[in-house]
């Protein structure tokens, strides 16, 4: 009963607020309707007529941040597990279904004491790859024959992917979710007369869930770490960029978990991670289209009111990043061009210093953006560049970058960048410029509602960190920012011993390029370089190589840019021959 | 006043509470869904005819006024695009896309137009495809003189600023480099020269010769040529007056600078290639494979029943067959499934695509062929078909949700010439889909699934995926009926086979 009266203050007091608010904001305020269920559950509703569809969706707030060492990819692996069903939804027969999960768990847990000897060898050398199907043990071998004779039993009573069959049948599409650092969202769009289906399907999933098939699903994850990070040109680098990035922090392993944690998660830490955060007290449900609200909030106090809440209270995630102390750098050769990502930590979402580095950022960005005009038009180091603040619920990272110009290298726009980032400490931005940005975030409130789905969207974005509430404070606050508010931000936390720099060069085919100053070059142009730095090691004649000096030095200037930097490193190589000539 | 308020506010929402409570707990939750009951939806999809209006110029428009937000969505749909390249400048077409918005107009200089729109929150854009290009803007309604001006500059009397065509030229070279990078890209192009031939204009890849053989003067051409109210589609919607909008449009169109050709019809000439397995050498840790069949165009007599016949097969995500198996069953792949779109101008190839782990890749590709086989020969069941039917006419409205997507859909719709070939394409849709049956699938999959003509490209970590795994052992010969070819990787600027 407290906890009732508490909503309905608070809500009022932000009601108020926004009253005082409106006045000069362009875009629409989003007309949220909220309430809590009996479970403590949270409701938003937005009506929206325009098709005769509804999204909704939930959120979920567990993300990889509330994991720890030894089930990194768990909440992730959760969202995968979330499509598999209920006892009604998935099996011909929910009893014996239920007895073979069981008996597929004691085998499981014999094999793990098998991969626990695997991992063992493997520290002692005796194997290479706990991958590997040859390196197996013998014992699991057979467990395993065990554990997929039981597979092909549940399979005979499995009614495959049924929960996707009964939406897809309504006629609902585009179910999917997501897992972030903060968050687990799940959605779909149903037709509007399918409003009572969607609080069925969501709530069954919610009260009584089945992990049937979790062991094969565990695999798909895998395949998922290699499609989006292993086999990617930059994916494992970006991996290793954060987590050097952040030291302390929780945000410092991948969503998707390390390849050593993914495929030892059991099923008895799902369930335990599972009755723990996916309590009602924990969620919020999000409804935008064609409904009414009160018949909604009926459905879904019906529905998911039943959901028992949870019993422990949520842990918080107390371990902050330690304040960092010095520069830290990495570089990588990757099939991937040239390329610089510079990130520095910076406030969490909701602080405003938050939002004065989203104007700093913007005020970088774009193509009349400071970066375009300095490094891409006026220095000519990069062929792109970028800037962004992202605001995380516990932490954020401001971040620029670019591709360097091919006679460039990394280096160049690197320094190119802290040139910019100097200019914003030392001196205040126009208004004119700050105007700009402005405009911009203005129109971003006007362009919001675009659909539905895009609306739930946000919602359970905005839900996740904190509250939808600042969907719709978050521009005016925003447009609040003065140029002051940039420069003391540039100062405080653009700085050296704040920021994690990558540097990428280019991995030429197989061989790494043996000599440093052809980093960044391509192949090609490897080639012309190496060949002619073997002629001027030949060469022994002084006078010569010193004519060939003055004369490229002349031609500098009316060389192209292409030719430029390939000039300048072959003009380097004459001058060390010469040097070694001169001992 | 507001305590009060808040007072009473609380009560009323406390009783609601309470009454909410006692009348949905009078009705039982049943433990199936399909026990639910539900009031039909009626949904009419909106008429082309109601949006469409022919110019003077030429110019087809459709047109959907809509208050809701103070925004207006405009876009110029241009007939023409890269087939059009000449031999030797292919990229031109790209270029002069790239360039109309980007390049100057006569009143100001790119930079200081990029200023401009930025400041007024404006989003121009332009470019050129293979098929067709757009000139696209997106603007608050209070700036429209301004845009209209601006736009009108772009369209007719682009100035193609030679430091920007240099610029440009560089970032796409930049580009060509990495082609080679992701292993995405490099089955994508194969499998295109697989499906078309070498000399389908949709394989004249861009070099960074043709890149830089491209002048200014090559850009002002294709303009003049193929910028032209001729090949206007437009489709505008948002925060105006009709009338008034149409007098704008006019205003831009009319006295046109150029005279302009109608865009020629788009080549057909394909060549499939020969079937067997291909393999790229490349290394990384998961494969990637695409299985091909020759296609069809949207207007064969056999669409709606391939559509279903896909989806069962592997188009319909979780509820079909390839996902289930590969990905659900075996844990073999995170994404595996199939697509047999209709080709808008030629056919598209049939294609079913996943990546799996090197040691994996001959299983997994196993298990579509073998999908793809029982499809053909046994008939698809009863619960099977009726989700697959579901899936398009129920979801129906999907395609009309918001005024900006009616219109772009009806300009497409017009591009491809199904406007003029069938004005109630999507009034007869959800019929059709429905008469699709159990024998017409399986008659469809017959006809248009061929395994002898199956080919299959791999890329990946060529060793690994011939190992195979000790417990699924694939022969990669006996994959399909043809031969096993490696195939080079290419050179990404000229892209001419390497070694």
């Amino acid at each position: 009963m407290n906890n009732h009266l508490f909503y309905l203050i608070h809500r009022f007091i932000c009601l108020l607020c926004l009253f005082a608010c409106t006045g000069p904001v362009y875009g629409q305020q989003v007309d949220v309707k909220e309430r809590t269920l009996s479970n403590g559950m949270k409701l938003l509703m937005l009506e929206r007529h325009h098709s005769p569809t509804i999204a909704g969706g939930w959120v979920v707030r567990v993300g990889s941040v509330n994991e720890r060492p030894g089930i990194t990819g768990i909440a992730h692996l959760f969202e995968h597990m979330m499509f598999k069903g209920t006892p009604a939804i998935g099996t011909k027969d929910a009893k014996r279904d239920a007895e073979i999960i069981n008996e597929q768990e004691i085998v499981r847990d014999a094999m793990r004491l098998e991969e626990s000897k695997m991992r063992l060898a493997l520290r002692r050398g005796e194997i290479n790859d706990l991958e590997k199907a040859e390196n197996k043990t013998p014992r699991y071998r057979e467990l395993e024959v065990k554990f997929n004779e039981l597979i092909k039993n549940q399979r005979e009573i499995l009614v495959k992917n049924e929960f996707d069959r009964i939406y897809t049948t309504a006629g609902a599409s585009g179910m999917n979710a997501f897992t972030s650092n903060d968050m687990t969202g799940y959605f779909i769009t149903v037709p509007a007369n399918k409003l009572e289906m969607w609080t069925w399907m969501e709530s069954e999933r919610l009260l009584r869930p089945v992990f049937r098939e979790f062991y094969a699903e565990r695999d798909v994850v895998f395949e998922e770490r290699r499609m989006r990070t292993e086999s990617t040109p930059l994916g494992k680098f970006q991996e290793s960029l954060e987590a050097l990035f952040w030291e302390s922090h929780p945000y410092g392993w991948p969503v998707i978990g390390w390849p050593s944690d993914i495929p030892s998660i059991s099923k008895a830490q799902a369930d335990e991670f599972y009755s723990l955060y996916y309590a009602p007290q924990n969620i919020t449900l999000v409804l935008v289209g064609d409904f009414k609200v009160e018949e909604a909030e009926g459905l879904c106090e019906k529905y998911f009111g039943r959901i028992p809440r949870g019993k422990k209270r949520i842990p918080e995630v107390v371990t902050s990043e330690v304040a960092q102390k010095v520069e830290k750098r990495m570089n990588a050769e990757a099939e991937a061009n040239p390329q610089v990502d510079i990130l520095w930590h910076s406030p969490a979402a909701g602080h405003p210093d938050a939002r004065a580095l989203k104007v700093l950022a913007a005020v970088l960005s774009g193509r009349s953006g400071r970066l375009h005009k300095s490094l891409v038009l006026d220095k000519e180091l990069a062929t792109t560049a970028f800037a962004q603040q992202m605001s995380r619920k516990y932490a954020g990272m401001f971040n620029v970058g670019g591709e360097s110009k091919d006679t460039k290298t990394p280096g160049d726009v690197e320094n190119g960048i802290y040139d910019e980032i100097s200019r914003l400490k030392s001196e205040l931005v126009s208004d004119r410029e700050l105007q700009k940005v402005k405009n911009n975030f203005a129109a971003i409130a006007v362009r919001r509602t675009s659909s539905n789905f895009h609306m739930l969207l946000q919602l359970i974005q905005y839900e996740g960190v904190d509250s939808w509430k600042a969907i719709n404070t978050e521009i005016p606050n925003i447009l609040e920012v003065e140029a002051e508010d940039i420069q003391r931000v540039a100062r405080k936390y653009l700085i050296k011993e704040n920021r994690t720099v990558a540097t990428y060069t280019r991995k030429a085919g197989v061989k790494a390029p043996d000599d440093p100053s052809l980093a960044g070059l391509s192949a090609d142009q490897q080639a012309v370089v190496r060949r002619i730095s073997k002629q001027i090691k030949l060469e022994k004649n002084k006078e010569s190589l010193e004519q060939q000096l003055k004369t490229m030095e002349e031609q500098l200037g009316q060389a192209g840019e292409k030719q430029e930097g390939l000039m300048k490193i072959i003009m380097i190589k004459i001058a060390e021959r010469l040097a070694e000539l001169s001992k | 006043m507001f305590r009060i308020f808040n007072i009473k506010k609380r009560y009323f929402l406390i009783i609601a509470a309470t009454l909410v409570h006692f009348f949905v707990h009078a009705q039982e939750i049943p433990d199936r869904p399909e026990k639910l009951k539900f009031s039909p939806l009626v949904y009419d999809p909106p008429n082309p005819v109601d949006y469409r209006v022919e110019l003077s110029s030429g110019a087809i428009v459709y047109i959907y006024p809509d208050r809701e937000r103070p925004l207006i969505d405009l876009s110029f749909n241009i007939r023409g695009g890269s087939y059009l390249d000449p031999d030797g400048k292919e990229g031109l077409a790209g270029m002069t896309g790239y360039l109309m918005a980007r390049g100057g107009i006569p009143s100001k200089l790119a930079d200081e137009l990029d200023e401009e729109l930025e400041f007024l929150a404006a989003r121009l854009s332009s470019n050129f495809g293979g098929l067709n290009g757009s000139v696209s803007l997106n603007l608050l309604s209070k700036d429209v003189d301004r845009g209209f001006e601006i736009l009108k500059a772009v369209l007719a009397a682009p100035s193609f600023q030679q430091d920007k065509l240099d610029l440009r030229k560089s970032q796409v070279v930049q580009q060509l480099k990495k082609r080679n990078d992701d292993s995405s890209s490099i089955e994508s192009r194969e499998r295109n020269f697989l499906a078309y031939g070498d000399n389908f204009w949709f394989n004249r890849y861009l070099t960074d010769v043709s890149i830089e053989s491209i002048r200014r003067e090559d850009l002002l051409e294709f303009h003049h040529k193929w910028v032209h109210p001729k090949n206007f589609i437009i489709s505008v919607s948002g925060d105006f007056d009709r009338d008034e909008m149409l007098n704008r449009l006019n205003r831009v169109l009319d006295s046109w600078p150029h005279k302009g050709q109608l865009a020629p019809q788009v080549p057909q000439q394909q060549k499939y290639g020969k079937p067997g397995v291909y393999i790229v050498d490349k290394d990384v840790n998961q494969g990637r494979v695409s299985i091909i069949m020759p296609g069809i165009r949207w207007d064969h007599p056999d669409y709606y029943a391939i559509q279903i016949m896909n989806d069962i097969l592997g188009g319909g995500g979780f509820t079909s067959r390839i996902t289930n198996r590969v990905r659900s069953d075996e844990g073999l792949a995170y994404s595996a499934r199939s697509s047999f779109p209709g080709g808008a101008f030629y056919p598209i190839v049939f294609r079913a695509g996943f990546q799996s782990k090197s040691r994996t890749v001959l299983y997994a590709a196993s298990i579509v062929l073998e999908e793809i086989d029982k499809i053909i020969k046994e008939p698809v069941n009863k619960e099977e078909i009726l989700t697959a039917k579901k899936s398009f006419i129920d979801t129906f409205p999907n395609n009309f949700s918001s005024s900006s997507q009616i219109v772009s859909q009806f300009a497409s719709d017009e591009m491809i010439g199904r406007f003029s070939k069938e004005k109630d394409y999507w009034g007869k849709y959800r019929d059709r889909i429905e008469a699709v049956d159990i024998e017409a699938v399986q008659l469809v999959a017959k006809k248009h699934l061929n395994l002898d003509k199956a080919i299959v490209l791999i890329v990946g970590q060529k060793q690994s995926i011939i190992d195979g795994h000790p417990d699924h052992p694939v022969n990669l010969k006996r994959l399909t009926s043809g031969s096993v070819q490696d195939l080079p990787i290419r050179n990404p600027l000229s892209m001419k086979p390497e070694k």
